[in-house]
């Protein structure tokens, strides 16, 4: 029975930071995914709670244990590799086995154990052969298995699906998901996949430059972005953003001036804007209707058939172009006109610092 | 590749001629050798008389059994030491030390250049301050020692190609850093510690120059050593010293005909690395 | 730091340098694993060059009292006519034990530009290797023995009709130097041979190709595709050869012990006279440490030349 806390944890390489003070909560059980674009420090903060690399500053706590200055081996963590990191020279058998022979377990309890965890995966048949000997995806079957003999209190994924193929990485995908139902257990899972993320998690951990951007469940982030780099990081295709003013303040909506809209209304919370602000406006391809009324019009530069759905690009000016995600097949025609609606609830407003209104 | 045939046939002439040169050298001592004991015989000539004892003799004069044990004594001593010390060394400098520590490294690596002859004067006085001259130890010692620059950046390399990955899943599987080393590492190293302790074996076997300052008793020198007494004692009988010479040289080569293709490997790797 | 005690970012930055007690513990580790290694070669390499850099400015005879003479040893060592020739002895083996086996190895590595295979490759690489298993005091008796006045140099040279040029060739003044030299070449040349024919295997092949559709001759072949490639190979076949002529004395020893007169005595081997029959440790020691510094001057270029390509 573990959670994961982490109070204003930092890390340094040298000089430069790269984990820039995070505060997060996991509870017992939930499945947290890192997100964010290499770079961002989200495989970094998942070594640092594997003991991997030290924590500069800050507190670290697995279980409600200060374990800031604990070994790795002693922190009741496991952690699946990004390249599965098998020992070449051992069977799968004792690749998943040896961390219970660390750990002196008796034998038979071992051997129990391996082909239990061996079941789950469904690689009995594997056990007697070396990792060279085995596929892609049965590799990360055993990587996982190391992980589950071990009966972790945190299971910790680095990118454990990017070497797979995209069809490989569906079947994993699902095969984790009813992994964390069966095993009950507490799962950190780093990935820079947002589908994979949206998928997997209870909650997800948006990072960038070092720093949490939003922690919620999917929908949530999806719903309500706390900021531009969350909106445009989830959801696909990418969400629009067009540069306006604010035109008009009422009660509950304001209406916004741009020389590419016709001046649509948008529903928004009472605040202290005024006038003139200015703001950024950012639509959800899917929220974009044909509608030859709606505010939004161009010539058509894109159009993508995907069969469940169009993909429509229009072009607003010469800097800017607009992505629709229109539902079904769609009769839009290359370089014809096109006008775009939306219901004034799917807008969403940023503030000139990027933040949500 | 039509191209390529005329040229085939100029390597190989080529290599034919260099294999003859190579060779040359050891036919003639072996004639020699079978000449009669004391006489002058000529370069390449079969002698009419074969002088199959002469090796007998020479076997018995250069006190072989006794040579080949005090060789193996020495080698057993210096090698396996060498290679764990170097294997232990190579993993924490490639795996534990970070940017800071690596002046240990560079201090290693400054030794790889050095000739022997450098320190051999004060090794002298060190090994009979320690009252190990004339053993076999005045031997093993320093050259455990002397082998460590090659040996560490030998392993080091190796080392530094075992992905990380493999260190951190064994942290995270509850291994100490010795259990680690032992259980993951060494395994793993295999390939390369078989190539250092080839490498190592043909030096110390043919080690010449401490045998000669460090120790007078021939019979606890090294083959090649020994060697060198040998000469200054049968120098002037020719087909007794190039009978001796090719029994003192067999060893290795024996050895080196059985494993060939281990020995060629560690001779174009360890020349390359090092 | 571990206590957890909200830390600002006014926290000045040497405090972070300062090891938790996990990486303190990891140095220790470390520490662990290297020491068996640095302490041999601390006690045997490191103390006796230290010894040899005080030794070298003594006047001793290694049983009396020592003298200081500061830096007199090495004048005598860079002014010494004799010492002198027997450091260019050694610049002089440089020109067998490397310049032949490098240029016979680029000979035979661009002949062949291809593995070699079957039973033929598996002979050459076992003869070529043969001098490199063996002591050196085998090859120097093997030799002294070829160069002998009934060896089977002169032998041939008969043969051919040369008996004018006969000579017991390890005594001549004027040919013991060269002979020295040639047994040097002939032990360093298969392993010379094999490197570059190793090496020219890893150049890719559709280089050649593309050169040959420029309109390159063999030469420009040689000239543009294969030096380059090779340059890491001949880096270390000079290095390789560089140092065991600088710093040789099994050969010398057991062939010529630095005769006639010192016309091959070399640096190794007259640091051992010094030392062990002439009694002049400081004299022997300031030898030695040039020897040291001269093989390092010699090699860094070669060092340069060789890593330049990455």
């Amino acid at each position: 029975m573990a959670g994961l806390k982490l109070q204003d944890v930092r890390k340094n390489f040298g000089a430069v930071e790269v984990i820039k003070g995070v505060d997060l909560e996991v509870e017992h059980g939930e499945f947290v995914v890192f997100v964010g674009p290499s770079g961002c420090g989200k495989s970094t903060l998942l070594r640092m709670i594997a003991g991997l690399e030290e924590t500069t500053s800050g507190r670290l706590e697995i279980g409600d244990r200060l374990v800031n200055d604990v070994e790795p081996r002693d922190r009741g963590v496991a952690m699946v590799f990004q390249s599965y990191a098998l020992y070449p020279h051992m069977t799968v058998y004792d690749n998943v086995g040896f961390g219970l022979k660390l750990a002196g377990t008796p034998k038979a309890v071992r051997d129990a154990k391996i082909r239990a965890a061996a079941r789950v995966l469904q690689m009995e048949h594997l056990l007697d052969r070396k990792p060279a000997q085995l596929s892609g995806g049965q590799r990360q079957r055993v990587a996982i298995g190391r992980a589950i003999v071990r009966e972790p209190d945190v299971f910790l994924f680095d990118e454990p699906l990017s070497n797979l193929d995209a069809a490989l990485r569906v079947d994993m995908r699902m095969e984790l998901a009813r992994l964390h139902t069966d095993l009950g257990a507490t799962m950190v899972y780093v990935t820079h996949d947002q589908v994979e993320a949206m998928t997997l998690a209870d909650k997800i951990v948006v990072l960038e430059g070092g720093i949490v951007q939003q922690v919620g469940s999917p929908l949530d982030l999806y719903n309500r972005p706390a900021n531009l780099f969350v909106a445009g990081f989830i959801g696909s295709p990418k969400m629009n953003f067009l540069a306006v003013t604010v035109d008009s303040v009422t009660d509950d909506a304001i209406r916004l001036a741009s020389p590419l809209l016709a001046a649509p209304a948008v529903a928004a919370p009472r605040s202290w804007m005024l006038p003139g602000d200015r703001l950024t406006l950012g639509i959800r391809p899917h929220a974009l209707l044909l509608d030859d009324t709606g505010p939004i019009g161009g010539e058509v530069t894109l159009v993508e058939r995907l069969g469940n759905e169009t993909i429509v690009r229009i072009r607003l000016d010469a800097a800017t172009e607009v992505t629709a995600a229109l539902a079904g097949q769609r009769d839009v025609a290359l370089g014809a006109a096109a006008r775009l609606g939306l219901a004034p609830d799917d807008a969403h407003l940023f503030d000139n610092d990027g933040r949500r209104l | 590749m039509t191209a390529a045939k005329p040229k085939t046939w100029l390597a190989r002439l080529l290599l034919a001629l260099l294999m003859t040169v190579t060779l040359l050298p050891f036919l003639s001592m072996f004639t020699a050798a079978l000449a009669p004991s004391g006489s002058y015989p000529n370069g390449l000539s079969w002698p009419a008389d074969p002088q199959w004892s002469n090796f007998a003799r020479a076997f018995e004069a250069a006190n072989m059994g006794q040579l080949v044990l005090s060789s193996t004594l020495i080698v057993l001593g210096v090698v396996p030491v060498s290679v764990l010390a170097a294997t232990m060394a190579g993993y924490g400098l490639a795996k534990l030390t970070g940017g800071r520590n690596r002046w240990i490294y560079l201090v290693f690596v400054a030794g790889l250049t050095l000739p022997f002859e450098a320190v051999i004067t004060p090794l002298y006085y060190e090994v009979r301050a320690f009252g190990l001259l004339n053993t076999r130890f005045a031997i093993i010692l320093p050259l455990i020692g002397l082998y460590m620059p090659f040996s560490v950046y030998w392993m080091r390399a190796h080392f530094l190609n075992v992905p990380n990955d493999l260190t951190e899943a064994a942290q995270l599987d509850g291994a100490t850093r010795w259990k680690e080393f032992w259980l993951v590492q060494v395994p793993l190293a295999r390939p390369a510690i078989m190539s250092l302790t080839i490498l190592l074996f043909l030096w110390t076997w043919n080690q010449f120059l401490l045998p000669v300052v460090l120790v007078k008793d021939p019979s606890r020198r090294t083959m090649a050593g020994a060697l060198g007494a040998f000469q200054g004692q049968w120098g002037t009988d020719v087909p007794l010293l190039c009978a001796g010479s090719l029994l003192i040289l067999a060893p290795t080569v024996l050895l080196f005909l059985a494993f060939q293709r281990h020995f060629v490997a560690a001779l174009l790797q360890g020349s390359v690395k090092g | 730091m571990t206590d957890g005690t909200p830390l600002t970012d006014a926290r000045p930055r040497a405090l972070r340098l300062l090891p938790t007690g996990r990486s303190r513990r990891a140095r220790y580790t470390a520490i662990l694993f290297v020491l068996p290694a640095f302490t041999a070669y601390a006690v045997f390499v490191l103390a006796p060059l230290i010894m040899s850099l005080y030794y070298s400015t003594l006047r001793w005879d290694g049983i009396g009292k020592a003298r200081f003479t500061g830096l007199a040893n090495y004048v005598t060592v860079l002014t010494d006519p004799d010492l002198l020739s027997i450091i260019g002895n050694a610049f002089e083996l440089v020109l067998y034990f490397t310049v032949i086996p490098v240029l016979l190895g680029l000979a035979v590595a661009s002949a062949i530009r291809g593995h070699m295979a079957g039973t033929f490759g598996t002979l050459t690489r076992t003869v070529l290797f043969l001098p490199q298993v063996i002591p050196l005091v085998a090859a120097g008796i093997a030799w002294s023995w070829m160069f002998a006045s009934t060896g089977l140099v002169n032998q041939m040279l008969t043969a051919v009709g040369l008996a004018d040029w006969t000579r017991g060739w390890l005594g001549d003044f004027d040919f013991a130097l060269p002979a020295v030299g040639i047994i040097g070449a002939w032990v360093l040349l298969g392993l010379c041979t094999m490197l570059l024919v190793t090496g020219i295997t890893k150049i890719d092949p559709s280089l050649y190709e593309a050169a040959r559709l420029d309109g390159a001759r063999p030469w420009h072949e040689f000239r543009y595709v294969t030096l380059p490639g090779l340059r890491q190979e001949i880096g270390v076949c000079v290095t390789v050869t560089v140092i065991s002529a600088l710093a040789s004395f099994d050969i010398v020893y057991i062939a010529t012990g630095g005769g006639p007169g010192i016309t091959t005595m070399v640096p190794g081997l007259e640091i051992y006279r010094l030392a062990f029959a002439h009694r002049q440790v400081g004299l022997a020691s300031a030898l030695a440490i040039v020897l040291m510094v001269l093989v390092l001057i010699a090699i860094t270029p070669v060092q340069w030349y060789a890593r330049e390509k990455k």
